[in-house]
């Protein structure tokens, strides 16, 4: 049987399979009836097996360089190495569909197998919707978008992929922002359910439950986000990682309300009650974002140098959306009328609760100013001329919210819940001497910045802040148990929901280190250099010592090497003849931990001469190894046991920081 | 007693809606001080000759055949058009690898009094997704 009739028959299957799982869950949740909800669910899960089906003989026919499939033909040719043919499984619009709708299926299956604790209503209702999401996909691919159509002629090889995408950061990054994407639809479908069956009858567990899943979603995105800009920094040659493209830009969005989410569900716990209406408003407009993102990328409404993704699916994913967002807004209104939430006791405004929602304050309004970053030419358009904000504009509405964010950051984790006291301004004075500290330090260093004098003496304060929460940590711990890395490593260890978030703390304080110092530091010189002349930048003097030529596969490679010390560069500019001779640079990095040198061949001259653009990009390496401690310490942080597990025993309990 | 603590807690509301609408009313000015200073219209060469003015603008259009490299490939010359309208566009910096006669660009910048629209930022429209889809023409 040919590729294409199978794996169309698998589509089919699983979109039957799921409609009739939406259906059999919605009868299930509504007559409260558990073997209704078990047929619904397996009826999911059957459907989860057949999309996994579709994707495999989508998978094989490309490995086996099946050109009867126009899907084939177009995005993979016989050159290509192994794994780039594999990424053309999502590389191209209907294989990323059936990519979305693998995930969708792969979390909901794995999300409903974990729900039997939360009663019969919620885990059916939620399956409805997760069922009903994975229809649409499975709907546009079985009907308008089909990975499986077939070619009249079966040519000899295929189109391939463009060069500048032939790279292993292009591997990594689309799946992790794509299964960002679409691992936000559970921990939304949960929050819908509990809204639909009352959250009373599943006992605040699904709060667990979804944050579990809203976790998962933030660190997929997070992935994304930081392997993206670590692609653009090392392939595309502008010596920068963050353009504030259109495209990166919705990629933020549903990070920034998940952040916020996260944090919220820790004060959730802690009292549930309190911020229950914020959170499921910030869990669904995470996901509505997400939905949002897809149809901005997808439809080409907005200008954007990426326009790979433009189809004719535009309009689909518009009513998807709008299905969505009437769906919640319905939702929330209902709840809102029939359960007013109860008030408990308001904590006071300088409180953790208050810097809690001061955080959540920023974050969104840094959605909120990026969201109409990207709306403004949709709005002018409709309007007379369309209009665009760029990178300026980004830089001077975020740079406040940032500062406001590390402040709080710097002094909010010392407030104790629920009410200030009198003594917590005594222990305002070490993040105080840090920002005083580090402000002089600079000062008499010369620099004169205003980036790096607002934001590194913020961060100071932040770092000071968790080590000094680490440093009380410890001294408690080791009254406890004796030597002092023992007394670390198991309070660490023990409390890992505390110290997860202080190490997510300091990652995100490195990370804003490093934007600050590449920011406020970056130099850029354009040189042209004959063989044995050199250069100096930053302290760094680079020596040119000649071009050569290479024959590497299908393209040619016109390589130029220069040394500085004992490190050498070799920039390159890669032609391809079977494209029509494109171009494409290769850049080379010397990455320190204090500075990048980075360097890039933009010519060639008479007489073996070279043109090059030289940056030294400051603390571009804080920016990765802070991202990596965030996502680390996020998920290390949120996988913990539940609070009421750890109270009981004397060493866990939270630190007595301002009582003595 | 209960007077006063029903006083308390309207008291309470307000002071919180009093903060919510200034901290609302910050953020709108933030964005909209910082709209007005960066935007910049987004059109074609047909609409920018139909409404010339002396703001930046970002202007979408083909490479014509005419492209003139020189500084070691960081200074270009060339003609953008859309359709039968063209303009000459001076440019110094990065060219993006992609860059040639036939691509569509977006120049930011703005036209000087030479007649000439003087770019500050090039950017190429990505070819395609994952295919080579080569420009034509």
């Amino acid at each position: 049987m040919s590729a294409a009739i199978l794996g169309a028959a698998f589509l089919l299957t699983a979109l039957v399979l799921d409609l009739s799982s939406g259906v059999l869950a919605l009868t299930a949740g509504v007559r409260r009836d558990p073997l209704l909800a078990r047929v619904a669910r397996r009826a999911f899960y059957a459907g989860a097996t057949g999309v996994v089906g579709a994707s495999a003989v989508l998978l094989y026919a490309l490995l086996s360089h099946d050109f009867s499939l126009a899907y084939v033909v177009e995005h993979s040719d016989r050159s290509l190495a192994t794994p780039l043919v594999a990424a053309a499984f999502y590389g191209g619009q209907e294989g990323s569909l059936l990519y979305w709708a693998l995930l969708l299926s792969l979390l909901g299956a794995a999300s409903l197998a974990a729900a039997p604790r939360l009663g019969t209503r919620l885990p059916a209702y939620a399956n409805a919707i997760l069922a009903g999401l994975a229809g649409f996909f499975l709907l546009v691919l079985v009907f308008v978008s089909s990975p499986f159509d077939v070619l009249p002629i079966v040519p000899g090889d295929g189109l391939g992929l463009t060069p500048v995408l032939r790279d292993g950061g292009m591997l990594v990054h689309p799946p992790f922002l794509l299964a960002g994407y679409s691992s936000f639809a559970v921990p939304f479908s949960f929050a819908m359910a509990a809204l639909w069956a009352g959250e009373e009858a599943a006992g605040g567990e699904w709060i667990r439950h979804t944050r579990r899943f809203a976790l998962l979603a933030w660190a997929l995105q997070s992935t994304g986000l930081v392997l993206g800009m670590w692609w653009a920094y090392h392939v595309l040659g502008w010596g920068g990682y963050w353009g504030w493209d259109p495209v990166e830009n919705v990629a933020l969005l549903p990070w920034l309300v998940t952040t916020a989410y996260l944090h919220t569900a820790l004060v959730q716990e802690r009292a549930p009650g309190q911020l229950r209406a914020w959170g499921f408003g910030l869990v669904i407009a995470a996901f509505l974002l997400s939905v949002f993102g897809t149809f901005i990328v997808r439809s080409g409404v907005v200008p954007s140098v990426h326009t790979f993704a433009v189809s004719p699916l535009g309009p689909w994913f518009f009513g998807f959306f709008l299905i969505c967002l009437a769906a919640s807004l319905v939702t929330l209104a209902r709840a809102g009328r029939s359960a007013p939430a109860p008030q408990p006791a308001s904590p006071a405004a300088v409180s953790r609760e208050g810097t809690f929602l001061a955080q959540n304050g920023i974050l969104l309004a840094l959605a909120a100013a990026v969201l109409w970053g990207v709306l403004l030419p949709l709005l002018s358009g409709l309007t007379g001329r369309q209009l665009v904000v760029g990178q300026d504009y980004y830089e001077r509405v975020s740079a406040p919210l940032f500062l406001l964010l590390l402040a709080l950051l710097g002094f909010g984790p010392l407030l104790p819940w629920q009410r200030a006291g009198q003594t917590w301004l005594r222990t305002l004075r070490w993040p105080l001497a840090a920002i005083m500290l580090t402000l002089t330090l600079l000062l008499a260093a010369g620099v004169r910045q205003g980036t790096a004098l607002l934001t590194l003496p913020l961060a100071a304060a932040g770092l000071a802040t968790c080590g000094l929460e680490y440093a009380r940590g410890t001294l408690q711990a080791r009254r406890l148990a004796g030597r002092w890395p023992v007394a670390f490593v198991r309070l660490a260890a023990r409390n890992r929901r505390r110290y997860g978030a202080y190490l997510a703390h300091v990652g995100f304080l490195v990370l804003v280190i490093g934007i600050a110092g590449s920011h406020a530091w970056q130099q850029q010189q354009d040189v042209q250099l004959k063989p044995g002349q050199s250069m100096t930048l930053a302290g760094h003097h680079l020596t040119y010592l000649g071009t050569r030529e290479e024959q590497q596969g299908d393209h040619t490679a016109l390589i130029a090497r220069l040394s500085a010390g004992t490190a050498i560069y070799e920039p390159s500019r890669l032609t391809y003849p079977g494209l029509g001779d494109q171009v494409v640079s290769r850049v080379a990095i010397d990455s320190g931990v204090l500075d990048d040198v980075y360097v890039v061949l933009t010519g060639t001259s008479a007489g073996d001469g070279v043109s090059l653009r030289v940056f030294v990009n400051p603390l571009v390496s804080w920016v990765w190894v802070g991202a990596s401690l965030l996502v680390t310490g996020m998920v290390l942080g949120h996988l913990s046991l539940p609070l009421g597990a750890r109270q009981n025993s004397p060493a866990l309990r939270p630190v007595p920081a301002r009582t003595t | 007693m209960s007077v006063s603590v029903r006083a308390t807690a309207l008291l309470g509301r307000w002071r919180w809606l009093l903060l919510g609408l200034t901290v609302v009313g910050l953020l709108g000015y933030l964005i909209y001080s910082a709209t007005g200073t960066s935007a910049e219209y987004y059109e074609t060469i047909n609409e920018m000759k139909a409404h010339p003015s002396d703001r930046e603008a970002r202007v979408l259009g083909v490479v014509q055949d005419d492209v003139v490299r020189s500084d070691g490939g960081l200074h270009i010359r060339f003609t953008a058009a859309e359709g039968s309208s063209t303009i000459p566009v001076d440019y110094t910096g990065t060219v993006p690898d992609i860059f040639r006669p036939g691509i569509q660009v977006v120049v930011a910048g703005k036209v000087g009094s030479d007649g000439v629209f003087h770019a500050r930022t090039l950017q190429t429209k990505c070819p395609s997704r994952f295919s080579t889809a080569s420009p034509s023409g």
